[in-house]
């Protein structure tokens, strides 16, 4: 049944070229959407059997006949599972209006269908090379998303992406090729076996900082993080919450966590080179952010930065930071993403994404303006909106591992947050309404229905945050937190 | 055994070099594409080398096959927006694309 | 015999770089193809090596060449010649570092026995069967991504700004 997460949009993504020659808009939106919601209730349903507790191996089956495919399903995998259906529901429903005017939706759905195909597939594989070709694959569907306008901003952006993403990708295989050289095995549980039992540090260090390079560039983490502020801005408005808000975390954080917490093991020295590169992620983003004009920019920037957050609070290694950089992971999902669809509404209707030319948008524009307004404060970190937990959460488990510097650092960099989200709110929505858009109408139907289904979510999730916690972030930790072992539980299997 | 694993790491190491020059020194994107197409030959060759080096050849060479269906894919994609580049600027110097300032 | 091939391939590449024509590039580049399958098939690959032969020596230059001749543009660029000068410093440095990284490593890896496997067409669809399912996705996407950008202008004119 877990199978079905891969099959399912990759079949539709099959059958989409061919259906979207009889129907250009309505067989497409409908199918897609209806997809996305029944993976979605899925990834619910698919918790029962992990509440009797610990890890699952599921074999796929294939019309009754077993197939050697074994997915693991844990609550780290559940987790990011829930995550990625939730946001690619919203976005599905947010682009039955936006992709208007883009045309050839068929097309359109049919590549955001292999990309959360490609993601779905990383979060349930066992097998350090299943990662990189589900990785690969969610990437080459990106490219194409980020260039899928063709003006000439948008190719050169997706060029740039290519390019230093597919770097990335051979020295994750090389680290892959090593490894396997040594061990004499890709699957997790004969890697971590293998590695436990030799003794080559500098072999293992080599590997470790050819994955931190390469999956850092995915997540966009300093210094690999150039090509984000070009990529997100350029492509359309859906594509940039997808890739801001969860293919960044799948294809860097998750793998990055996945392979150094389960399979490697979380040494001092991998989590000084974190914790600093989280921080200094943190403030480059914020820093860069401030001086934006363009919005989609300035929120690209804010990636970076929140980025920066969820691998300080997953490097500290303690139980609370990992349950901090999980929570934030899924906060920064639901806000980011809202950010972004809001900010493509503003640009339908207005046609700029420029600050200066933006003002008093609230007038005409009530819905987005409160939605964006609940986003913003979301993630400044202001009580008892869900940002603000999350952030308390990685703090306090840096002040209780004795990194108080890095504390304060943490602390100033929210504040810096807050300050360049109060100014987008004031320039775009605030203040007096500039004649040019005094006949704007809100944004069309889906694509509120969108905006105001997240921006639910983020109260939601922040006035109710210790059930969260209790249901099913803390499993998700749990596996984080007991390192190793969850990866030599799977040996021979 | 372990010395011949050694001796192709080392090739593998050069080959990735060159690419990597390839890719910060050449002005045309076509020759970019070039050097990831290099360093794609890198990675395979030290693959085929960790499977020989562990008597595992099988597994070693499904994994290759697998790299160079995905590396076909990725240098379609990557000649597609080439093309489409050129038909914009005219022209195949990556010093034109500068419109965004990363 | 091996060390002859493997310096084969580097050359090829480095030829490939340095040329300043591009089809010259590319047919380097095909070259250095058909030297790394030989380097598969003394190891053993038979599969890698037909595989690396048939599609990147043959495919992949094929799209290059494709690819070279519907953009050749008048007054391109060439590249500066002191590549020429640069390169040799950058790679002599390079491989003198190799070198004596790969001297000390010598006998420092220690060995574990690997597991056991099957044919090869067993390893391929019973063991490694999710793989097949990745690259099939991986066709897809490259598919999609090519019409997606060469898709027919919509008749309304420019689409977005």
């Amino acid at each position: 049944m877990l199978f079905l997460f891969i099959i399912v949009p990759l079949l539709l993504a099959g059958l989409l070229p061919l259906l979207g020659k009889l129907s250009k808009r309505f067989l497409p939106d409908l199918l897609a959407s209806a997809a996305m919601l029944f993976l979605l209730v899925l990834s619910v349903v698919s918790a029962k059997p992990l509440i009797a507790g610990g890890g699952i191996i599921q074999q796929a089956f294939w019309f009754g006949a077993p197939l050697n495919i074994r997915l693991l399903l844990d609550g780290f995998s559940l987790f990011m599972l829930f995550t990625i259906s939730l946001i690619s529901f919203a976005v599905t429903l947010y682009s039955i209006n936006y992709m208007e005017h883009y045309g050839a939706k068929a097309n359109y759905y049919a590549l955001l269908l292999v990309m959360i195909a490609g993601m779905n597939g990383l979060v349930l594989c066992s097998d350090l090379f299943n990662i990189y070709i589900f990785l690969e694959m969610a990437a080459i569907a990106s490219y194409a998303l980020v260039a899928f306008g063709r003006g000439h901003e948008e190719l050169e952006a997706s060029f740039k992406y290519l390019m230093l993403s597919a770097v990335a990708s051979a020295f994750i295989l090389l680290s892959i090729a090593i490894v396997f050289g040594v061990t004499g095995s890709v699957s997790f549980g004969a890697v971590a076996q293998g590695l436990k039992t030799l003794n080559i540090k500098y072999v293992v260090g080599f590997c470790s900082a050819l994955f931190l390079a390469g999956f850092g560039l995915k997540a966009a983490l300093v210094p690999f993080h150039s090509w984000l502020p070009d990529a997100h801005p350029s492509a359309p408005a859906p594509i940039s919450a997808m890739l801001s808000a969860v293919l960044i975390k799948v294809s860097g954080v998750y793998a990055m966590t996945r392979i150094f917490l389960n399979v490697f093991g979380l040494t001092p020295a991998l989590t000084t080179v974190l914790t600093v590169m989280g921080v200094v992620s943190i403030f480059v983003g914020a820093l860069a952010a401030l001086g934006q004009n363009d919005i989609k920019r300035m929120l690209a920037y804010s990636s970076i930065s929140q980025i920066g957050y969820v691998v300080l609070g997953l490097g500290i290694g303690t139980p609370l930071g990992i349950l901090g950089g999980l929570f934030h992971l899924f906060n920064h999902a639901l806000f980011k993403s809202l950010l972004f669809l809001n900010a493509g509404a503003i640009e339908q209707s207005t046609g700029t994404r420029s600050l200066d030319k933006m003002g008093g948008l609230a007038k005409v524009m009530p819905l987005t303006a409160t939605t964006s307004a609940i986003a913003s404060l979301s993630i400044a970190g202001v009580p008892p909106l869900n940002g603000f937990w999350s952030k308390l959460l990685i703090i306090i488990a840096l002040v209780q591992a004795k990194m108080h510097v890095l504390a304060v650092l943490a602390v100033l960099g929210s504040v810096v947050t807050l300050w360049y989200y109060l100014v987008l709110q004031h320039n775009a929505f605030f203040g007096k309404l500039n004649e040019a858009w005094k006949g704007v109408k809100e944004a069309p139907f889906w694509m509120s229905a969108a905006t105001v289904l997240l921006a639910l979510l983020c109260v939601v999730t922040g006035l109710v945050f210790p059930f969260i916690i209790k249901s099913w972030l803390q499993p998700a930790a749990d596996v984080l937190g007991q390192g190793i072992s969850v990866a030599l539980n799977f040996v021979g299997f | 055994m372990n010395n011949m694993w050694i001796l192709n790491m080392g090739f593998v190491a050069l080959l990735i070099g060159i690419g990597l020059y390839c890719l910060l020194a050449m002005r045309n994107t076509v020759k970019l594409l070039i050097g990831i197409e290099i360093i794609a030959k890198g990675v395979t060759l030290a693959l085929v080398a960790s499977g020989y080096a562990r008597n595992n050849l099988m597994i070693a060479q499904t994994l290759v096959i697998t790299v160079i269906v995905v590396d076909v894919a990725v240098i379609a994609t990557a000649l597609a927006l080439i093309i489409s580049i050129n038909r914009h600027t005219k022209s195949l110097d990556v010093r034109k694309l500068t419109k965004l300032k990363g | 015999m091996h060390l002859f091939l493997l310096i084969g391939l580097v050359a090829f590449s480095i030829m490939a770089v340095l040329s300043r024509d591009l089809l010259k590039s590319a047919i380097s580049l095909a070259v250095a193809s058909i030297f790394l399958s030989l380097v598969f098939f003394r190891l053993g690959a038979v599969y890698a090596g037909v595989f690396e032969l048939s599609v990147v020596a043959g495919l992949i230059t094929v799209l290059f060449i494709t690819a070279i001749a519907l953009t050749r543009n008048d007054g391109d660029v060439a590249e500066s010649k002191r590549h020429l000068i640069v390169f040799p410093l950058f790679f002599l440095a390079l491989a003198v570092l190799d070198i004596l990284v790969m001297r000390k490593l010598l006998g420092q890896i220690p060995s574990i026995q690997g597991a056991e496997s099957g044919s090869f067409s067993q390893v391929l669809w019973n063991q490694r069967t999710f793989d097949l399912v990745g690259q099939v996705g991986a066709i897809f996407a490259g598919v999609l991504a090519v019409l997606a950008l060469f898709r027919p202008e919509p008749s309304k004119g420019d689409s977005h700004e």
